[in-house]
C-alpha cells in the first residue's frame, strides 16, 4: 500500500452482506478498498469515525438485503443514503466518479434515481424498478453476459464489444422494467446498456439464461456519462476461476470473468501513463 | 391449585412456591410447565428445605430449564461418554459450543451441527428459520466467521396422498415452509447454504427433522472462550429484546409430539429476525477481534437462565444479575418469563470493567443493542435482583448439576442375509428410472437454487455440478476460506436412517461412511464430523436402545479412522402423537481438508472416452436398501463399514486426486452403483457403458449399497498409473461416451435418465428448472 491507490468505498448497513467480497475484489485490482457504514457519513457516527465521500475515487453498493428488503427491494438503503449524503452523493456522480451497484446495490441505485438518470442526473423519483422474477422465487444460478456497451461505461473500457462473461445471479428481485415503453431503445440509444444475459454460445437468453424475465434480457446498465453502472449478477463473486460453477470441467486462466470490470475502474480513476 | 403460591407483596410479578406444602410434586411441574419428574422434583424440595426456605417462581422455572434432556442430557451424557466423547484428535483447537479444528498454521474452523425439530414441526417457516439462526451463533461465539451452512432435512413422502393423523401437517406444507425459512433467513445474513439433504420417509410423517450446521473461520489469536475470565467482570447482553416468544422451548423440545402441539406450543417458538442478526454477528466479531470480550455465548434453549448461569460457572464464578435491566419487547413480563424467554438474535458477552465503554461503541456503531446486565461474583451462587430486590439466590452446582439417567434399554435384532427376500424386478432400464425418480435420489434443485450457494464468493465446488445449469448431483462443497489461500474445506453430510432402523450399528458406522465418502469423492481428506442424533423417547427401551448402538457404530468409525467429533447434539422425543418414533437418525457432517482446491474434483463426467473404473468392495448387502424400499424386498444384510479399509482407500484416492488422476468422481449411496452412475452420466451430459460381468449377480453388482464405493472417471492414458495406485481397490467397470447409459444388457438415454431424475421434486412443489 503507498497511499496513492485510488480509494474505494464500499458502503455498507444492516443486510447488505457482500460487501466483503466487493472490497476484496477492488483490492484484487489494486484498489484501497475500505468498508463504510452509512451512518459514518452521517452526523450520527462518532468524529473518528465520520467519513466524507469527497476523500473517494470510487463508490460501491454491494448486494444483500438491506434493511431485509421487506418493502421494495434497496428503497430504504436509498432512504438512509438520501439522508445522509444525498448531496455528497449528487456531487460525487456528476465529478464523474465510477459508481457500481450490485443486485441490491442495482436496486437502489434505482430507487436513487441514479439509474437510469436519462434526464437529470439525480431525479427526486425513480424512473424504473427491479421486479419480482417471473419464477416468482429467489434463483442462484450460473448466467453468462454479453458485454452490449459502445464505450461509454467506465466499467467496460476494458471489455471488448461482445464478449461474453460467465458472472453468476442470486435474487428474488432482478426483472428491469419501466413504465416507459421506449425505455429499452431509449437506453440504446444513449449506449446505457451494459450487460444483457445470453446463452452460453451467445444465443437468445431464454429462461434460466435470463433468470428473471427482464426486458430485452437485460442484466446492467449504466448512466449517461456511463460512470454509474448497475447490474444484478455479481462480478465479485467472478474474480478468481476457482469460484465459477463449472471451472472443473476445464479453464484457460485463473482469473474469473468479473474480474475485468473492476480493472477497468481502476483504468477510469487511473488513466494510464 | 393443589399446592400454596404467596405472591411477594411488590410491584412486579413474583411467586414464592409452598414446594414443602405440596401434595403432588408433578402437579406442580405440570401446572409451571417446567418438564420435571415427580422425582426430580423431589429432590428439588429436599434442596429448598436444606436452605430453609420456598422457591421463587423464577428459580423452579430455572431448574426446569437447566434440568431439561435438551439442557444437560440426562438420558444420553452416559451413552455419549461412553462412545463419542473425547476422540483424540491432533487438530482439535476447542470442544466449545461450537468445535473448532485446526485450518491451517493461523486460522482454525468451527463446525457444529443442531436439530430444530419441534419448533419446526409447529411452525416450520419461523422453526426453521430461527434454526438458522441458533447455529450461526454457536459459531460466532467461538469468534468465528459463519462461511457456510447445512440443512439436513427429513419429511413425510411430500406427495403423501392418505389421510393425516390429527395435528399432523401435510409434509408438502412442511418442506414449503421450513425451505423458505432457511432461504429467508440465510440469504438475508449473507451465509451460504452449501450442503444439506433431503430424507422422505412416512415416518417422519407426523414428526420433521430440521438439522441445521455451520461452519466459520477463525485466526487462532481471536478463537473466543464461551465463558466469563473471572469474578468481578460484566456482563453485556447483545442484539434482540426479550419477549414472550420462545417460552419453554427446551421442555417442548424434550416430550412427544401431541396432537394438539400445534396450538398449545406456538408460543415455544421464537420469531427470527436476520436483520437484527447480520449486525449482531459483524460487531460481536469486532469486539471479539479487539480483545474487548473475555467470552462469549449465545442465548438458545433456556435463555438468559443457562447462558448466565453457564459462563459464570466455567469460570468458576457465581454471578448478580438485574433482571430490571433487560431490554423488552413488550411491558408486563414476569421476571420468569423474562429469565427463560429464548427470543433470538441475543449473545451474551463478559468483558473487563475498563473494557465495556469501548465495547459499548462498537455496538452503538452497528446499531446494535447493548445492555449490561449482570456482573461475575467470586464464589457459586448466581443471584437474581429486580429493582434491588432478591427474587433468585441459587448455588450454580446445584442449578446446572442437573440429573444424569442411566435408562434401561433393549437392543435391536438386525436382520441377516438369510432372512432376504429379493422382489421381483422388471428391467434394469425401468429400475433405474424408477430409482432415480424416487425423492430421495431426484434433483432437489427446487429447493437449492432457491438458498444462495455463493454469497462471500468463496464457494470452489458448488452444491449441483456439471455444466452450467444441467447440473446434476455433487458429493461435498469446497469453500476457500482464507482468501489468497489454495487451502480448501470441504463440507459434506451423510446419514443412513434405513440402515440405522434396521441395524442402528451398522447405520451409525454407515452414516459416518457416507459423510466421509462424500469429502473423499471430492480428494479431501475427512479431517471432523460433528453429528447431531436424533431419536425417538428415551424412555421407551427399544428407543434408547437404537440410539445406543447407533452412537457406538459412529464411535466405533471415528476413532478407527482417527477423525475427532468436537461437537453435537442430540435430539430426542422424536415421536408423533401416539407413539410414532421417527426413524432413527443420526445425521452426520463431515469437514475435510484438501490442500489445493485447485485439485478437487466432481462427480459430473468429463468427457467420451475415459475408463470408468468402481472403487471398493460389494457384497450382498441389500437389506435397507432403497432398492428393497421401492420394490418391496425385504430383510437382508445392512451394509458393514470396515472403517480400517475405508481410511485406506481414502488415502490411496486423495493420493490419485492429487496427482490429477481423476476426471470425476463421485460415491455409491441410495441405488447403489446404478445411481451413482446415471447421476455422473446426467451432470455431465455424457454416456456410458458398463460390464460387471465380473461381479456376479447384476442386481447385486448394479444396486447393492454395500459402504466405502465410489465411481470414477480417468482418462484412458492414466488408468493403468491409476489402478497401480489404487492397488486392489479398484476395478475396471466401463467406460464414457455415446448417449446413452448401458448396464447388464439394458440401455437408457441419458436425456431419459435426466428427466426422470429432474422433474419429481417440482411436479411435487411446483415450479419447474
Amino acid at each position: 500500500m503507498t497511499g496513492a491507490e485510488p480509494r474505494v468505498c464500499v458502503l455498507r448497513m444492516e443486510g447488505t452482506n457482500c460487501e466483503d467480497e466487493m472490497a476484496a475484489a477492488f483490492r484484487e485490482v489494486g484498489a484501497a478498498a475500505e468498508l463504510v457504514h452509512v451512518k459514518q457519513l452521517s452526523a450520527a457516527a462518532p468524529a473518528h469515525l465520520r467519513r466524507d465521500l469527497e476523500d473517494y475515487d470510487i463508490l460501491a453498493l454491494p448486494g444483500g438485503f438491506s434493511a431485509g428488503d421487506y418493502v421494495r427491494a434497496g428503497a430504504l438503503f436509498a432512504a438512509r443514503i438520501k439522508s445522509s449524503a444525498g448531496a455528497a452523493l449528487r456531487r460525487f456522480v456528476e465529478a464523474e466518479k465510477p459508481v457500481l451497484g450490485v443486485c441490491n446495490g442495482f436496486q437502489t441505485l434505482v430507487e436513487l434515481g441514479l439509474l437510469p438518470a436519462m434526464g437529470d442526473a439525480m431525479p427526486p423519483a425513480p424512473e424504473a424498478a427491479l421486479c419480482t422474477n417471473d419464477s416468482g422465487r429467489f434463483e442462484c444460478r450460473p448466467t453468462v453476459l454479453r458485454m452490449d456497451n459502445r464505450g461509454s461505461c467506465a466499467f467496460t473500457s476494458g471489455i471488448p464489444r461482445g464478449a461474453l462473461l460467465a458472472i453468476p445471479s442470486a435474487h428474488a428481485e432482478g426483472k428491469f422494467a419501466s413504465a416507459d415503453p421506449d425505455i429499452v431503445e431509449r437506453l440504446e440509444d444513449g449506449d446505457q446498456i451494459a450487460f444483457r444475459y445470453v446463452a452460453p454460445g451467445g444465443g437468445p437468453a431464454r429462461y434460466p439464461w435470463n433468470p428473471n424475465g427482464s426486458a430485452s434480457d437485460i442484466a446492467g446498465i449504466c448512466n449517461p456519462a456511463g460512470n454509474v453502472l448497475g447490474m444484478m449478477p455479481h462480478p465479485e463473486r467472478a474474480i478468481s476461476r476457482f469460484t465459477h460453477a463449472d471451472w472443473t470441467r476445464g479453464y484457460s486462466s485463473e482469473d474469473g470473468d468479473g474480474k475485468a470490470l473492476f480493472a477497468s475502474a481502476m483504468r477510469a480513476v487511473r488513466p494510464r501513463s | 391449585m393443589a399446592f400454596g403460591m404467596k405472591k411477594r407483596d411488590a410491584p412486579y410479578d413474583l411467586f414464592e412456591i409452598d414446594l414443602a406444602g405440596a401434595e403432588d410434586l408433578s402437579e406442580v411441574s405440570s401446572q409451571m410447565s417446567l418438564g420435571l419428574s415427580a422425582g426430580e422434583m423431589e429432590k428439588v424440595r429436599e434442596h429448598f428445605s436444606r436452605e430453609g426456605r420456598s422457591p421463587t417462581d423464577v428459580e423452579l422455572q430455572a431448574l426446569g430449564q437447566a434440568w431439561s434432556e435438551h439442557c444437560c442430557y440426562k438420558s444420553s451424557k452416559p451413552i455419549l461418554k461412553e462412545f463419542v466423547f473425547g476422540i483424540p484428535g491432533d487438530g482439535v483447537l476447542s470442544r466449545g459450543d461450537a468445535g473448532v479444528m485446526a485450518f491451517d498454521d493461523e486460522h482454525g474452523y468451527a463446525l457444529r451441527i443442531e436439530s430444530h425439530n419441534h419448533p419446526s414441526a409447529v411452525e416450520p417457516y419461523g422453526g426453521a428459520a430461527t434454526g438458522i439462526g441458533g447455529i450461526l451463533r454457536d459459531v460466532v461465539c467461538m469468534g468465528a466467521q459463519p462461511i457456510g451452512l447445512v440443512d439436513p432435512l427429513c419429511f413425510g413422502p411430500p406427495d403423501r396422498k392418505a389421510p393425516l393423523p390429527p395435528g399432523t401437517k401435510h409434509p408438502r406444507y412442511l418442506m414449503g415452509g421450513v425451505v423458505s425459512g432457511i432461504r429467508d433467513y440465510g440469504n438475508r445474513c449473507g451465509i451460504p447454504t452449501i450442503a444439506g439433504g433431503f430424507f422422505f420417509d412416512e415416518r417422519y410423517t407426523g414428526n420433521c427433522l430440521v438439522n441445521v450446521g455451520c461452519v466459520g473461520i477463525v485466526r487462532r489469536e481471536n478463537l473466543a472462550n464461551n465463558f466469563a475470565g473471572g469474578p468481578g467482570e460484566v456482563m453485556i447482553l447483545i442484539g434482540g429484546r426479550t419477549g414472550r416468544d420462545g417460552i419453554h422451548g427446551v421442555n417442548f423440545a424434550s416430550r412427544d409430539l401431541g396432537e394438539a402441539s400445534g396450538e398449545e406450543s406456538r408460543g415455544a417458538v421464537q420469531l427470527g429476525d436476520p436483520i437484527t442478526k447480520e449486525p449482531v454477528i459483524h460487531a460481536c466479531l469486532e469486539v471479539n477481534r479487539r480483545g474487548l470480550a473475555t467470552g462469549m455465548k449465545d442465548l438458545g434453549g433456556g435463555g438468559l437462565s443457562c447462558v448466565v448461569g453457564e459462563m459464570a460457572l466455567a469460570a468458576g464464578c457465581g454471578a448478580d444479575v438485574d433482571v430490571d435491566k433487560v431490554p423488552l419487547k413488550e411491558s408486563g413480563l414476569a421476571p420468569w418469563e423474562i429469565w427463560v424467554s429464548e427470543s433470538q438474535e441475543r449473545m451474551m458477552c463478559t468483558c473487563k470493567p475498563g473494557d465495556v465503554e469501548a465495547a459499548l461503541e462498537v455496538f452503538e456503531m452497528w446499531d446494535v443493542e447493548a445492555t449490561p446486565i449482570a456482573r461475575t461474583t467470586e464464589g457459586s451462587r448466581m443471584r437474581l435482583f429486580w429493582g434491588g430486590d432478591l427474587i433468585f439466590d441459587m448455588d450454580l452446582e446445584f442449578l446446572t448439576g442437573g440429573p444424569v439417567y442411566d435408562r434401561p434399554y433393549s437392543l435391536p435384532a438386525p436382520p441377516d442375509a438369510s432372512s432376504e427376500r429379493f422382489p421381483d424386478l422388471p428391467w434394469h432400464g425401468e429400475v433405474l428410472l424408477s430409482l432415480l425418480s424416487d425423492p430421495n435420489v431426484a434433483s432437489k434443485e427446487w429447493a437449492i437454487r432457491q438458498y444462495d450457494h455463493e454469497v462471500r464468493a468463496a464457494t470452489v465446488v458448488h452444491p449441483m455440478v456439471g455444466r452450467m445449469n444441467e447440473t446434476g448431483p455433487g458429493d461435498a462443497a469446497v469453500l476457500a476460506p482464507v482468501p489468497g489461500s489454495r487451502r480448501g474445506l470441504a463440507v459434506a453430510v451423510g446419514c443412513n436412517p434405513w440402515f440405522t432402523s434396521l441395524d442402528p450399528y451398522r447405520g451409525g458406522m454407515a452414516s459416518v461412511d457416507e459423510a466421509c465418502r462424500n469429502i473423499a469423492a471430492v480428494g479431501a481428506r475427512p479431517d471432523a464430523l460433528t453429528d447431531c442424533l436424533n431419536f425417538g423417547n428415551p424412555e421407551r427401551p427399544e428407543r434408547l436402545g437404537e440410539m445406543r448402538e447407533a452412537v457406538r457404530g459412529i464411535g466405533d468409525a471415528a476413532r478407527a479412522l482417527g477423525v475427532p467429533i468436537p461437537s453435537g447434539n442430540v435430539s430426542l422425543y422424536n415421536e408423533a402423537a401416539g407413539g410414532r418414533a421417527i426413524l432413527p437418525t443420526p445425521m452426520i457432517m463431515a469437514c475435510g481438508i484438501i490442500d489445493d482446491y485447485r485439485k478437487a474434483v466432481t462427480a459430473d463426467l468429463k468427457r467420451e472416452g475415459s475408463a470408468l473404473f468402481l472403487i471398493g468392495r460389494t457384497r450382498r448387502e441389500m437389506g435397507g436398501s432403497l432398492l428393497f424400499r421401492t420394490f418391496g424386498g425385504s430383510g437382508g444384510a445392512v451394509p458393514e463399514t470396515d472403517a480400517p479399509y475405508l481410511k485406506g482407500v481414502m488415502a490411496r484416492m486423495a493420493g490419485a486426486m492429487g496427482r490429477g488422476l481423476v476426471l470425476s468422481c463421485h460415491d455409491c449411496s441410495d441405488g447403489g452403483l446404478a445411481v451413482a452412475a446415471a447421476e455422473m452420466c446426467i451432470s455431465g451430459g455424457i454416456g456410458a457403458s458398463l460390464d460387471l460381468s465380473g461381479m456376479g449377480d447384476p442386481a447385486v453388482a448394479l444396486y447393492s449399497e454395500s459402504c466405502s464405493r465410489w465411481v470414477a472417471e480417468v482418462a484412458e492414458g492414466d488408468a493403468e498409473a491409476f489402478a497401480e495406485i489404487m492397488g486392489g481397490d479398484a476395478a475396471r467397470i466401463g467406460s464414457t461416451g455415446g448417449d446413452s447409459l448401458s448396464l447388464c444388457g439394458d440401455s437408457v438415454p441419458v436425456k431419459a435418465l435426466r428427466k426422470a431424475w429432474s422433474e419429481p421434486i417440482w411436479k411435487i412443489m411446483g415450479g419447474s428448472a
